[in-house]
């Protein structure tokens, strides 16, 4: 009796600490604290693959502000991830005159001009397709995302057409793996933090306002077309930042950075973390690419796998994996509460519109 | 009589060849709480809507408090100081009751472009007053859409109020309440408008309320305005009577 009343005060404590903390921080915090630990593992290959969920993962996170918070889904964010990349290897090409040697500073220009060129294609769209919502919005952005593609893709003399462009070698010192991975675990982290205050801000506060009920939010006040305006800007803009680390990464960029494929690995790795947390679309990134990683080490049928792992999620689980581990915990707590007059009672994550969960911090 | 806060200069909305407000003329002195009554389709909905950026006139013109504001956006209207609660709940059914109206307040303090600061230390104080005003204090912590239908109503006249309006317009604020619901919300409405000098115009089915509250009743039918006056002059006209109020209420 006396143990079982120790458990459920530990339930209730764990219960104020969970409702005040929610998932995100604890899951950000395990994660860096593993991300940290990446590179002492043998080899480069799971390094470059680390540097890889970091970067994809920055890239859906961006997507999800436009997701997750504003509640307009887009087929074209990769247009703003392929134009960050785009900017910044073509900086490199022009710094590096054909020899493929830039010097560190050249290195950080060509990187620091990816997220304004981002911003400004974001804005350029941005202008045409906050116009609408649902499904026009997601098409318009489609067809925005594929149009870019076809540019990039054409434009031979000056993106070079479908060759792409290649050797995008950074400065000596960050070829190391394990430095480029810390590089761009600091931009990333600095680029997370940044989103996660802004989602925690007036302005963050509008854009679950107008994702709820973008009828009411207007008549509070709020201009909901040029505040979906910003935040596309401000989604392109760290797009643009995956977009910029991807080059010097992969030592090259391609027009397909820019297609619709590229969106719905954006896509895929919000819906496996959880759009309805602000770290889910990291630790989708986390699965998707460890398991891309992985599976294709197994068999070719990555495409497969992947797919029926978005079909298992999407039927079983719509809040993503961090849904149902919140869903598990609030099951957990609602049972631990049961007779010491807590009324625990956390509501399991239903689909709700354009799936973004009941439950969750976003 | 104060200065008009409002006024509707031949107003007309058509609906392919249906008009749902015809040559509509109407003021409001500023202070004066109406009320606007009708059988379900009077048009009254579309009126509000007229007047509160939903729709834009067909022709006609709205003055607010001196201002052409005919034709202008919504969101320019509620920035200008005009409120609205709607007839159906809308309020943002996953965002706790402080939330809810703490994004009110964020648009009326104009603060809704910071990106930095943060908003849950933001406008608390104007938030929590107009929650006790409400008599939502105790439900800060709960999400919206788990309310009851009178606390919808409550936190749907808790958000209009957020944006401190000079003209609130309430689209049956008690429906869906209890007859203590509804003294409590009229009694609410009555001081604001007494003690702040809130103008306010509200539509409203429960005859009992529209006689106790308003101190000037317009019957509105298919879209036209029949009939203004005091209760009383209302209440007592025969035309009145045939149309809407019947014997009932009488």
């Amino acid at each position: 009796m006396i143990n079982g009343t120790e458990n459920k005060s530990a339930a209730g404590l764990f219960r104020r600490l969970y409702s005040s903390i929610g998932l995100s921080f604890p899951v950000s915090g395990a994660l860096f604290v593993v991300a940290l630990l990446i590179p002492a593992l043998p080899g480069a290959f799971w390094t470059e693959v680390a540097t890889e969920i970091l970067i994809l993962g920055l890239f859906a996170m961006s997507f999800n502000l436009i997701y997750g918070y504003m509640g307009q889904i887009t087929f074209g964010h990769a247009a703003f991830f392929g134009l960050g990349s785009y900017a910044t290897a073509m900086l490199f090409r022009e710094f590096s005159g054909g020899t493929g040697e830039i010097a560190t500073w050249q290195f950080f220009i060509a990187l620091a001009a990816g997220p304004p060129v981002a911003a400004l294609g974001a804005f350029v769209v941005g202008i045409f397709v906050v116009r609408l919502t649902g499904i026009y919005f997601a098409i318009l952005t489609l067809a925005f995302g594929e149009l870019l593609f076809f540019v990039v893709f054409s434009w031979y003399s000056f993106t070079g057409g479908d060759d792409g462009i290649q050797r995008l070698l950074p400065p000596p010192f960050f070829r190391d793996a394990n430095v480029y991975y810390y590089f761009t675990l600091v931009i990333v982290v600095l680029a997370m933090l940044v989103m996660w205050r802004i989602t925690r801000s007036p302005f963050g506060y509008v854009l679950r306002a107008m994702r709820e009920n973008p009828l009411r939010t207007r008549f509070i006040g709020i201009n909901v077309q040029r505040y979906m305006l910003i935040n596309f800007v401000v989604a392109g803009t760290f797009a643009g930042i995956a977009g910029a680390l991807w080059g010097p990464f992969t030592r090259s960029v391609s027009p397909l950075l820019l297609g619709w494929q590229e969106s719905g690995i954006a896509i895929f790795m919000t819906l496996i973390g959880g759009s309805g947390f602000f770290i889910g679309p990291m630790a989708g990134s986390l699965i998707y690419t460890f398991l891309q990683a992985y599976v294709t080490g197994f068999t070719v049928y990555w495409p497969l796998t992947i797919g029926l792992i978005i079909l298992a999620i999407v039927l079983f689980s719509p809040g993503g994996v961090l849904g149902m581990l919140d869903a598990r915990i609030g099951r957990w707590l609602a049972r631990e509460g049961d007779g010491d007059g807590m009324d625990a009672e956390v509501p399991e994550a239903t689909p709700g519109d354009l799936g973004v969960e009941e439950k969750g911090d976003a | 009589m104060p200065r008009p806060i409002l006024e509707v200069i031949g107003l007309n909305k058509h609906f392919g060849g249906i008009y749902v407000t015809n040559n509509v003329n109407f003021t409001m002195a500023e202070g004066e709480q109406v009320a606007m009554i009708g059988p379900n389709g009077a048009g009254k909905s579309t009126f509000f809507n007229l007047l509160t950026g939903y729709h834009s006139p067909d022709e006609g013109q709205v003055i607010f408090d001196g201002q052409d504001i005919t034709r202008w956006s919504a969101d320019a209207i509620v920035r200008i100081g005009i409120s609205r609660a709607f007839q159906i709940s809308n309020i943002f059914p996953r965002l706790t009751v402080m939330e809810n109206v703490r994004s009110a307040v964020h648009a009326h303090m104009d603060v809704t472009l910071n990106m930095f600061g943060k908003a849950e230390q933001i406008g608390t104080d104007e938030t929590v007053h107009v929650l006790d005003l409400c008599g939502l204090t105790g439900k800060i912590d709960t999400p919206a859409g788990q309310l009851s239908q009178g606390d919808k109503k409550k936190l749907e006249l808790a958000i209009a109020l957020a944006g401190q309006p000079k003209l609130l317009f309430l689209d049956e604020p008690t429906a869906g309440m209890s007859r203590d619901e509804t003294q409590e919300t009229m009694e609410l409405v009555d001081r604001l408008n007494r003690d702040l000098g809130l103008s306010v115009l509200f539509t409203e089915h429960d005859m009992s309320v529209v006689f106790n509250h308003a101190e000037r009743v317009t019957l509105l039918h298919r879209g036209e305005i029949i009939i203004e006056g005091t209760p009383d002059e209302v209440r007592d006209n025969e035309t009145a009577k045939q149309i809407y109020l019947g014997e009932q209420h009488l």
